[in-house]
């Protein structure tokens, strides 16, 4: 392990560390409310940053040897389009959400598919960067203000679908990932019908009289079913073509995986339940990005195959 | 081509008095300062401390109206819309004090509409306005105010190589040219009878119709980019360490300003911390609702 690799590790786990001792001991153990999980907020969101932050180093250092992780010209320009385009239709959805009409109290981000490509195209290094901080510029730009833990959970989606970089098979592990995200979306889709009840914290829809405080349509509930769904079928319909296999799976599993971290935080950032984080929060987010990944994704990957075709690069 | 954002050297500007790196951590500084409270006292300096920036900024009104209305707007309608769902603020109250409730004459239904008028919402709805009120002036002032040809050289001074600061600068370059991109894409779709608004069929039907605004936009942008990277690699970038025409030089007062910002930032959290600055609802507040 060279010197810098080793210094930032020290350095992350150093803070992560200290993040625990702040919430274990202080906030659990002396009782002092400020750092109890359900009170925390700030420190708790750059926690949480940095431990998503330390689960790509983890990949990264464990497989720092593979060409994927080489950043030269291409990719710097790629991390730039991908995060601007993620800031700009971010902006455009986030700001005419409430105009386009939605599955069922949900909102769309059909946004989310720019990491998701950016990511399988062009690498992990790329899809992080695409994700962290073009959702960091789009919520910047509308207004939102900063959420770290949900960029940082936008830069995991663009990063897990990057991983087939790191194979020189992209076919391989296809399977494993679609069993992981099954397994993952019975779990979620099982919570809902646990918990129907529970409200949708993502959703207003004044027109339609339909307040956050509703609970969320069995369609919503169970689009993440909806959306693993359509990935499948997307995944054996296009079984030949392993770009669109991989990029659609890769991109289900990442969307799974940085939504329902950023949902998750929330558990001790906001003090929600896990219920209200999975039903309120992960599903209506995480089930309509499904939608969009088996759909926008394969688009982009045929029409990018093309160019790829015709400039010979 | 690229389109650049609206700055322009303003004289006896505030913001630009400052080293641009001076500005971004001070500017980062105020917006996670800010995140700390819910408490309108707390806020109220921080949102006048943006309007000082902003009216000392030196970029015109007919510069800034399209962007400032849109953000104020957006920032106002979910304030308004926290105040009539009464959601978001039950984090922070448990108690709500009726001042009035409106209550429709008619019924949807069985359903009767009705709004409550409670201190608790009127008071968060103006604390939330504070608060991300104050973050978007602060942000929007920047591409006003930020000088382009001096991100790459901004973000290296704040730390990271060169690639990174790199791709940073060309992110925040590419931003306004992609939208401008994005406009012009969604209106020459609509000039060929795509309806954005209009979306119908099923589910997957109106997600695919989304495709002839995505698909144009993204590959355009990526066919471009191959010029770019060839300019870059002609200046064989990232083959030694980089060398930025523009030097940026800190001043005495830009230390202040970030030891300022530092400090507000330390103070904020530990005020946090100690329990201080979170909701509070004045009394005069709860006399209307008859204590």
């Amino acid at each position: 392990m060279d010197k810098n690799l080793r210094s930032v590790l020290y350095s992350l786990v150093g803070i992560l560390a200290l993040m625990l001792f702040l919430i274990l001991f202080l906030g659990n153990v002396l009782g002092i409310s400020r750092f109890q999980t359900d009170q925390a907020t700030l420190g708790l969101r750059l926690g949480f940053m940095f431990v998503g932050l330390l689960a790509v180093y983890a990949v990264y250092s464990f497989t720092k040897d593979s060409p994927a992780w080489e950043v030269g010209t291409r990719q710097v320009v790629w991390m730039a389009i991908g995060a601007a385009l993620y800031a700009v239709f971010s902006w455009f959805f986030n700001a005419t959400v409430f105009v386009v009409p939605s599955l069922s109290q949900v909102a769309l981000r059909p946004a989310i598919a720019i990491p998701m490509f950016f990511g399988y195209a062009f690498g992990p290094v790329v899809g992080f960067f695409t994700g962290i901080v073009g959702n960091t510029f789009g919520d910047a730009i509308s207004g939102f203000g900063l959420y770290p833990q949900w960029s940082v959970g936008n830069g995991l989606i663009g990063f897990i679908a990057g991983i087939p970089a790191l194979f020189a098979d992209r076919k391989r592990s296809l399977d494993t990932v679609l069993w992981v995200g099954g397994a993952l979306t019975v779990l979620a889709t099982v919570v809902y019908f646990l918990n129907r009840d529970q409200t949708n914290l993502m959703f207003f829809d004044p027109a339609n009289n339909v307040f956050g405080d509703q609970p969320i349509a069995l369609t919503a509930g169970i689009s993440v079913l909806i959306g693993f769904v359509l990935v499948l079928i997307v995944r054996f319909a296009f079984g030949k073509n392993v770009d669109i296999a991989a990029a659609v799976t890769w991109g289900m599993l990442g969307n799974l995986i940085g939504i329902g971290y950023a949902a998750i935080s929330d558990i001790w950032i906001n003090g929600y339940s896990f219920a209200a984080a999975v039903v309120g929060e992960f599903l209506p987010a995480a089930g309509p990005n499904l939608i969009f990944a088996a759909i926008l994704v394969p688009l982009l990957v045929v029409a990018y195959s093309a160019v790829q075709r015709q400039s010979g690069r | 081509m690229l389109i650049p954002w609206r700055y322009r050297k303003r004289e006896n500007s505030f913001i630009q008095s400052f080293d641009p790196r001076a500005w971004l951590i001070f500017y980062i500084c105020f917006l996670f300062s800010a995140l700390a409270f819910w408490d309108m006292r707390f806020l109220l300096p921080f949102f006048a401390g943006a309007l000082f920036v902003l009216f000392t900024s030196g970029v015109k009104w007919h510069e800034i109206r399209r962007a400032f209305l849109f953000i104020v707007g957006f920032v106002f309608f979910f304030a308004v819309l926290t105040f009539l769902t009464g959601r978001g603020g039950v984090e922070h109250y448990t108690e709500e004090h009726l001042i009035h409730r409106f209550q429709a004459s008619f019924s949807i239904l069985g359903w009767v509409p009705a709004l409550d008028i409670t201190v608790e919402r009127i008071v968060y709805a103006l604390s939330q306005f504070l608060r991300v009120g104050s973050m978007a002036i602060m942000t929007i002032l920047i591409p006003y105010s930020l000088n382009p040809a001096l991100y790459g050289i901004t973000f290296k001074g704040l730390g990271l190589n060169d690639k990174f600061a790199y791709a940073m600068d060309l992110t925040m370059r590419f931003i306004p040219t992609f939208a401008r991109d994005f406009q012009l894409t969604v209106d020459a779709q609509r000039a060929r009878g795509y309806e954005l608004e209009k979306f119908s069929g099923g589910l997957i039907e109106q997600v695919r119709k989304m495709g002839p605004i995505f698909v144009p936009v993204v590959i355009h942008a990526i066919i471009g980019s191959e010029d770019i990277i060839d300019a870059m690699d002609l200046r064989a970038f990232g083959i030694g360490p980089r060398t930025w025409i523009d030097v940026l030089e800190r001043k005495r007062r830009d230390r202040i300003l970030i030891r300022f910002g530092v400090a507000l930032l330390v103070i904020s959290l530990a005020l946090g911390i100690l329990g201080y600055g979170g909701f509070w609802v004045p009394e005069a507040f709860l006399q209307l609702a008859g204590g």
